[in-house]
Order: C-alpha cells, then structure tokens, then sequence
C-alpha cells in the first residue's frame, strides 16, 4: 500500500479512464477542438457540471443497466459524439444576422446590429424568463444536434438509438406534472425520439405545437438560428402555461410524430411577461439527460471572457436553500467561469485537497512514520509499469525489484503561454544554439572506395575487374568509389526533477521584478527551448519529469516520449505538470536508461535536471539519519554507472548550489555542471548540451 | 557467369512506368492548378508542388505530361521520368555514370539526362530528401541557361525546348528537419496542394475505387473528421490516396469497419491511443 493511500481514500476512477486520451482525440476528430475529458461522482448533482469549452463532464459511471444493448464505452462515445457536435454545428456560435431557412424570422432586427456583447447573451436577454428560455434553447439545440449526429454516424446510429431509449428510462411522467413541466417534458422526450407520450388532454394543443416547431429542427438545413426561432415559439407557448398544479384530468396519448404541426404558433413575444413575487421559484426545471451537457455559462455566451449574465446563471444553479443560504455556496458560478477561462480546475470538488503550499525543503506530507522499508519484492502490474533494483550501499548488495516505476501523461493544459514566454525569454538564445548544434551534426565525409554503387569508377578495382573478366574470371561488381557523410546519430532524454520543491520561486529578475517564476518554470523554459533547437537539427530527444512518494509510487511523467514528434499536446503536457513530492532520481535513471538503450543511436544522452540531492521518504532511513544522503547518493551514482556501462552518457545539472558538494562524489567533473542562480538554466543547458553533443 | 561487370541495375534511381497512349491520368483539379501549370511550361518555368502525401501530386503531373505530350505531338511513353529522391541519392544518380563492359567503359546517361535529352517532363519526387549538394546540379538547368553540365564527359547538354523540370515536397513532414535551400527553391514557382474537399474526393475514390458513391461519399466523410487531427499534427493525413485503398478493399467485399481498421487505422499512426481514436470515428461512421 502505498503512502499516500493512508491519507486520502483512493479516488473512484471513471468508467471512461481507460479511454480517457483516446476519447479525447475522438473529440477532437469530430470538431477540431480539444478537450479534457472530467468526470463527477455518480450521486452528484448534475447542474452543477456544465461542460465548459475546453472540458467534458461525464458521469463516473454510465447510467446504462445489465440488458441494454450497450457497453460503458458505447454510452462515453455517444455522450462525447453530442458534444462535439455542438461545437461543430455551430451551438455556441450564434448569430442573430444570419438567415435561416425554416422559421418567418421574430427575432427582432435590433438584434443585428453589431455589439460587443456575444449574440447568444444579447439573444437570452431577450426573455423575461431567462433560466426558461435557456432551457429551451438546449433541449431544442440537443434535438437538432443528435438528429444531425444520426444522419452522419451511421456506424453509431445502433448505439445512439440504445442511448437514447435507456435516457427515456426513470424521466418524470408527463401526465403527473404541472402543465408547463409537462409540455418540457414533452419536448424532452421527443428530442429523445419517443414518437408517442400521454400528456392530459388540455395539454394536446400547446404540446403539440411545442413538439412540432421542435421537430421542425431535425431537417438537415436547420442552423443555430432556426433554433433561436424555435426557441422564441417554444418560449411563447411554455412561459403562457401555469406552473402549479395539473396532474389530475384525463390523459390521451399523443402520437408525436403525426402531432408534427406545420401551422407556426401565433406567439407575440419580448412584451414583459407577468410575472409574481417568487414566481421564479416555480419554474420547471428540465429534468437532465444525461449523456448530453447541461446548460451552463456557455449558454448565455459566455466563452472564455467577459462577465456573466448573473440573473440567469443563478436562475440556472440549484434554487436557494429556504434558510437564505448563499445561492453560490458551492462555489459553481465562479469556478464554472473561471473554468471557461481556462483558469481553474472545475473538478477540484471531487479531488483531494492538494497538498499544501510546500516551504522550503518540504517533501510534501509528513509520511515518514508511515514507511516501512523493511522488506518486499514489487511486481509489475500493467504495461504502464517497471520495477527496478535499487543499491543499498550499507549492506553492499543490490535490492532486488525494490522500485516500482509508473508511467504517467501529465494533464494536458491547453495554452501556449509556455512557448510564448520561452521563445520571449530565451528566443535570443535559439539561432546561436542550432547553430552550434548544427556545426557539429556532420561528423565529416568519408571517401569510400570499392563500392557496389557510386559516383565514379574506382580505377584500381576497375583494372582489377577488367582483367578478371579477360582471363575468364568472375571480377567483382564493387568497381565505384563514393563520398559518404558520417552520421551521427543522437537520442537524448531529458529528465526533470518534478520534486515539490521545484514549486520555490527563484530570486526575481531585476529587469522584470514583476515576474514570478518557479524553478518548475525554469525547468520547464529549459526542456522547452531545447526542443526547439533539437527540432531543427534532427536529434531524437525525450522529455521526462521524476517525482514519488517512496519505493512504490515512483513516478515517471511522459511529456514528450523519445519517439513521438513535437505536436501541440507535448506542449500541453509540458505546461500541465506539476510539482509532487520526492525526489528518488535512480529509478528514473534506469527507467531512462533502458528507453534510450532501445534507440538505435549512435550516441545516447541522459540529461537530468534537479534541483537538490536524491530524497525519499524510504531511501536509506532505515539505516538512521546520518545514512540517508549516503545511501541515496550511493543508489543514484550506481545508476549512472549503470547508464554508461549501457552506452548512454549521463549528465547531471543542477541548480543547487550545495550541488558541488555531493555530485563530484557520483560524477566525473565533466558531467556534472551545478548553477548559481536558476535563471541561467536555459542557457547553462543549451550550452552542457553543445558540449555532451560534440564529445558524442 | 555474368558477361560485364556493370553495376548492378538497382542502382539507378527508380522510374516510373512510361504512360499509356490511350488511358488518359484521371486527375480533378481543385483549383486553377491545371491552368498554373499550362502557364508555367509555356514559359518554361520550372514548378514546384506543395502538400501533404497522397493527395495526387504525382498523378497531377501524370496528368499534365500526358496532356502535353498529345497536344506537342511527342511520344507519350516518352512524356514524363519520375525519380523518387532519397537521401542516398547522388548526382551521378540523377546525371548518369561510367559503367564497365567488355571493352572498357560505356557511359549510361541518367534520368535526368534521359529526359534533358528527349524534352520530357522530369518529375524530382520528394526533392527535400536529396542530398544539398545533389540538387545544386538542378540550377543550371533552372535558369535562362537550361543546360546540364556533364562534369564527367567534359560536356554541356542543352535541354531538348521541351523539357521541364517538376520538383516536389511536402513541407508538413520533417518540417523542421529538411528544407530547400532558398538558392534551390527560389528557382520554381510553387503550386500549393492541399486535400480536396468532400465533394472533389467523393468522385476521386468513386472512380480510383470504383465504388459507389454513398461509400465514397462516407469515406471521404471520415477522413474530414480525420483531418482535424492531422490539424493539430497528431497524425498525417489521411491521404485521399488511402481512401482510395480503403474503397477498394471495400469494393473487394472486405466489410467497411475492418477496411479502415487495416488500410486506414494501422497506416495513419502506431500509438494505441490515437489508433483507438482514429478507430472510433471510422465505427462512428461504418458499422460494425
């Protein structure tokens, strides 16, 4: 068990977590834009998990039974597939200026004019009854994007239809409902393909009209804007209805498909509706469907900036608790937006607490007491996982399978901040550096002589062949000489020390006394502009952060595999992670260490970038205090031994300034290069690794 | 027992097939690409072209040389020499080499020359991939002077007036490792090519695969959406040329899901979770 299992309960990992990235991507394959994929607890209440533009909320658990023709993955990709497409058909890009094809437009000119307001906002505020009128829109929305999705995903149809019917299951009776309740219901569950529903015979007409102008919205050339029409006829017909009462009277089967109404409804909007003292309290709150979002800040048009429309946001969170609690006292509204800008992790409710702002060597939580090294071989359980030896130096021997290693992908955070701000930091450093890079790449030409194959006869085996073949003899076909370059290949990892003590910040710059920076940020600036260069010149290189909680839980995060290119998600990753306890550099090392061995290069480079000695909660503690830098420095120069008995060359560079002290002990002194003050690493790294690079 | 010790044939560069006199190149143009072109060989301008693998550079230039060819009089098996570059690929290559034989050396003339010499189109595939200094043998032949030096004959060759010089690459694979030198490539003008869209390449797989148009319209659907991840460099492609072999594994009976699975999937990336990405629109789109 590890450490950490002491102090928090494990966390219920969601249904889709095997899918996770793949999911991702599928997204991004439907819509052209990214997202990260978040889930909630299965009892949670789901208004308060709107989708924001760059994350998707599922359910931790699908809400599908033993007997429906689905598996969990079946239910993430029909949930993800609504998704996208409401940003590819256009949801949150609505334009009250553009024509429309199905509706006689009601949505007044006013609207047209330009304003820096977004239109869906300028559009909602059109109603009286905001919160109703969003609803609307979302469901009409939801029914016109799932009808486009059946036309386009054939191979899904199956699974969309089996979504569907199981989100039928468990939703209120109509005929039990208040009348506008039960006319909302009556949309919801054509949008969800029910053709007939029994609603009580005074409703026939309002429920009729309701589900035809919505069903008017499945014709293929319906646009965001003919869902506003919709809306705007919807919203006439819903808002004229009581909210209290009904649930009695006869109730008569509607069939909604023949209920298609062609006739427009004759409804006379944006006059104030009437409305009473706590009217609002009253009003019906569209039961969710669960595989599609729930309206949130993005229904009102709030993207990523801008401040929201208050009254309709609270109408949207749940309703206030009678005692006059704080209607935000979950903190939704403010982490809803600062989620769509991008700024803060919505999911923070169902995460641990992280650990608090570490001081100075501060190894995050105290757990010492909690580790026991005594004994016990580690095993290996997915692919995803290593286990290696470790050195114990007081006893003399190798422990065997005493570290397990565990690959991890950093969350991926989506913003260019760090290329921007390495390329306006260091840009200047960039042209120098791929130029000395590229001065050692060739290492020479060679001329070759007696070749197969070749730019110019090679006169001595020429001769030769020419009296073979006179005397009878079979001469030799290698008659060419030809100019080869050497190559020299390099495979490179770097390796970056994500301890929680890189969290520190580093002296200010007195040109920008303003900026704060972390070492994380320096590490992270370094490995950044690095990759630049070795983009250009054709090295292979690898980005990697160490951290850990004790023998068990080493972990090894893979921002950038060696073998993988540059894209964009590197760099999300690379921005994504994050500080985390301990620092047990020789798992890390022989995890490396084999990677790079894997790599046909002519020269293999381990680069690990820290930014104190070798620690961990179980690393030499058993031995007694004084044993522990021993032990530790001992374990990690053994696996840089190991390294260049391996043929991959480590380097260690530090920005401990104590760092003298303890690596000339496990380093040669060419390998090592400790600096003075943070900044500089960046460039101390372009230049060791000019330096590593021609010794090659 | 071999009667010379030529050098063997693979180390020429490879050609391609001579064209058919009676089966005309389909190629639909996406743009003005065909009228560029007409403009640039009546002034005998040399042409680059740009874009991503398999979406029809190379079938383009077929078609034009096929063209041309008809429309000059010339020999259509004579009209285009394709060389596929690498990055072993010397100017002895592309110029021509002395080879043994019996009686002492034959000069063999490369097919560069070849085409210098007969005013065909010759087609540098991938020209990124030659070495810097082969291409350097192309400027002399790119400019006013349209000559090809032959520094081992101790001769110049003027190109045959018809002869046109046709390079190509693809400047989204290995961007940042190779490019043309700017003394290279300031020498062409450059068509840019990009992926039709899904009407253009739901008649190219049609008629490439001879399927019908419902599957040809889904499969040039599904590498729309594909696309959006080639967007953000997450895999290359897909190529309309691809699809192509999709359509025609399809055509052959082979169920549509498992097509992409084998001709699609596996060839777009080797990452699991991107395979499974990519594997989940072609099911999103096929059925099982």
């Amino acid at each position: 068990m590890t450490a950490t299992a002491h102090l928090h309960p494990a966390p219920v990992r969601p249904g889709f977590e095997a899918e996770q990235h793949a999911l991702g991507l599928y997204f991004r394959a439907l819509c052209g834009h990214g997202c990260e994929l978040v889930p909630y607890a299965d009892d949670a209440d789901v208004w308060q998990h709107p989708d924001t533009m760059t994350t998707l909320r599922l359910p931790s658990r699908p809400p599908i039974r033993d007997g429906d023709p689905l598996t969990d993955a079946d239910w993430y990709q029909v949930a993800v597939t609504h998704r996208a497409l409401h940003r590819s058909l256009g949801t949150f890009d609505f334009d009250a200026g553009r024509a429309e094809p199905l509706f006689p437009r009601l949505r007044p000119p006013a609207l047209d004019r330009p304003s820096p307001a977004p239109g869906l906002e300028r559009f909602i505020g059109l109603f009286g009854r905001t919160a109703l009128a969003v609803e609307i829109f979302a469901a009409l929305e939801d029914l016109r994007v799932d009808a486009e999705a059946l036309r386009r995903y054939g191979g899904l149809r199956a699974r969309f239809l089996a979504v569907q019917r199981a989100a039928v299951r468990g939703r209120p009776e109509p005929a039990r409902l208040p009348p506008r309740a039960a006319v909302a219901e009556a949309l919801v569950r054509a949008s969800l393909g029910q053709t007939e529903i029994e609603v009580p015979e005074s409703l026939q007409g309002p429920t009729a009209a309701v589900v035809g102008t919505a069903l008017r919205l499945t014709d293929p050339r319906a646009t965001v804007e003919s869902t506003a029409e919709a809306t705007i006829r919807v919203y006439g017909v819903l808002a004229g209805l009581p909210n209290i009462g009904g649930g009695d009277g006869p109730v008569r089967t509607l069939s909604l498909v023949d209920g298609a109404a062609v006739d427009d409804p004759d409804v006379s909007l944006f006059r104030r509706d009437l409305r009473l003292e706590g009217d609002e309290l009253l009003d019906v709150r569209f039961v969710p469907v669960r595989y599609r979002d729930v309206p949130g800040p993005r229904y009102v048009g709030q993207m990523a900036s801008g401040m929201p429309l208050q009254e309709a946001i609270l109408r949207m969170v749940p309703d206030p608790d009678p005692e006059g609690e704080d209607a935000d006292e979950h903190g939704f509204i403010e982490r809803s937006l600062n989620a769509e800008r991008g700024d803060v992790d919505i999911t923070a409710v169902e995460r641990p607490e992280p650990p608090p702002a570490p001081l100075p060597h501060d190894h995050g939580p105290d757990l010492d007491g909690q580790h026991d090294a005594a004994s016990g071989h580690l095993h290996a359980s997915g692919r995803d996982e290593y286990v290696y030896p470790e050195w114990d130096a007081v006893a003399g021997r190798y422990l065997a399978d005493w570290c397990l290693v565990r690959l991890k992908r950093p969350r991926s955070v989506r913003s260019d901040s760090i290329h921007r701000r390495t390329m306006a930091r260091h840009g200047h450093l960039l042209p120098g550096l791929v130029a000395a890079l590229e001065q050692i790449r060739p290492a020479g030409r060679e001329f070759l002589r007696r070749m197969p194959d070749g730019d110019d006869l090679d006169l001595d085996a020429a001769i030769e062949a020419m009296i073979d073949l006179r005397a009878g003899r079979r001469p030799s076909d290698r008659v060419y000489t030809a100019v080869a370059e050497k190559r020299r290949d390099v495979a490179v990892a770097f390796a970056i020390d994500l301890s929680s003590s890189t969290a520190e910040r580093v002296p200010p710059d007195p040109q920008r006394p303003k900026e704060v920076m972390r070492i994380l940020d320096v590490q992270r600036d370094a490995v950044s502009l690095m990759g630049q260069a070795l983009d250009r010149i054709g090295d292979t290189y690898g980005i990697y952060g160490f951290s850990g909680t004790g023998r068990d839980d080493v972990e090894v995060s893979v921002v950038k595999d060696l073998d993988e290119r540059r894209s964009p998600a590197v760099m999300h990753r690379l921005e994504g992670v994050v500080p985390h306890h301990t620092t047990r550099m020789a798992p890390a090392i022989r995890f490396l260490t084999d990677r790079l061995e894997q790599f046909d290069a002519a020269t293999r480079l381990l680069v690990v970038v820290s930014d104190g000695r070798p620690y961990d909660l179980d690393y030499g503690q058993q031995y007694g205090e004084e044993q522990i830098l021993r032990y530790a420095l001992a374990d990690t120069g053994r696996a840089l031994a190991e390294a260049r008995a391996r043929g991959v060359q480590p380097y260690m560079i530090t920005v401990d300034p104590a760092g003298d002290d303890y690596l000339g002990e496990i380093c040669d002194p060419r390998e090592y290069h400790v600096i003075a003050n943070p900044r500089d690493l960046p460039e101390s790294l372009a230049q060791l690794y000019v330096v590593a690079r021609s010794r090659g | 027992m071999p009667e010379t010790a030529t050098a063997p044939e693979t180390t020429a560069p490879e050609t391609t097939d001579a064209l058919d006199e009676d089966a005309e190149p389909f190629y639909l143009p996406i743009g003005d690409e065909i009228e560029l072109f007409r403009a640039a060989y009546a002034q005998r301008i040399p042409v680059l072209l740009k874009g991503p693998t398999g979406c029809g550079k190379t079938r383009f230039v077929e078609h034009m040389a096929w063209h041309l060819a008809r429309e000059r009089g010339n020999p259509v098996r004579d009209a285009l020499v394709t060389v596929t570059c690498h990055d072993d690929m010397t100017a002895s290559d592309l110029v021509g080499r002395y080879l043994l034989s019996p009686e002492g050396t034959d000069w063999l003339d490369g097919p560069l020359t070849r085409a210098v010499r007969a005013g065909s189109l010759c087609y540098l595939d991938e020209v990124v991939e030659a070495r810097k200094d082969t291409t350097v043998i192309l400027h002399s032949l790119t400019d006013h002077r349209r000559i090809l030096p032959m520094e081992r004959l101790g001769t110049t060759i003027r190109a045959h007036p018809d002869f046109l010089l046709v390079v190509s690459y693809n400047p989204g694979y290995q961007a940042s490792l190779k490019e043309l030198k700017p003394s290279t490539r300031q020498r062409f003008m450059a068509i840019e090519f990009g992926y039709p869209d899904v009407d253009r390449e739901t008649a190219i797989i049609a008629h490439e695969a001879e399927v019908d148009d419902e599957t040809a319209r889904s499969l040039a659907f599904l590498a729309e959406q594909l696309r959006n991840l080639d967007e953000a460099d997450i895999i290359d492609g897909p190529s309309t040329r691809l699809l192509v072999y999709v359509g025609a594994l399809i055509r052959k009976g082979v169920p549509a899901a498992r097509a992409c699975d084998v001709a699609l999937v596996q060839a777009v990336t080797d990452d699991r979770d991107i395979q499974e990405a990519v594997r989940k629109v072609t099911r999103a789109v096929f059925a099982e």
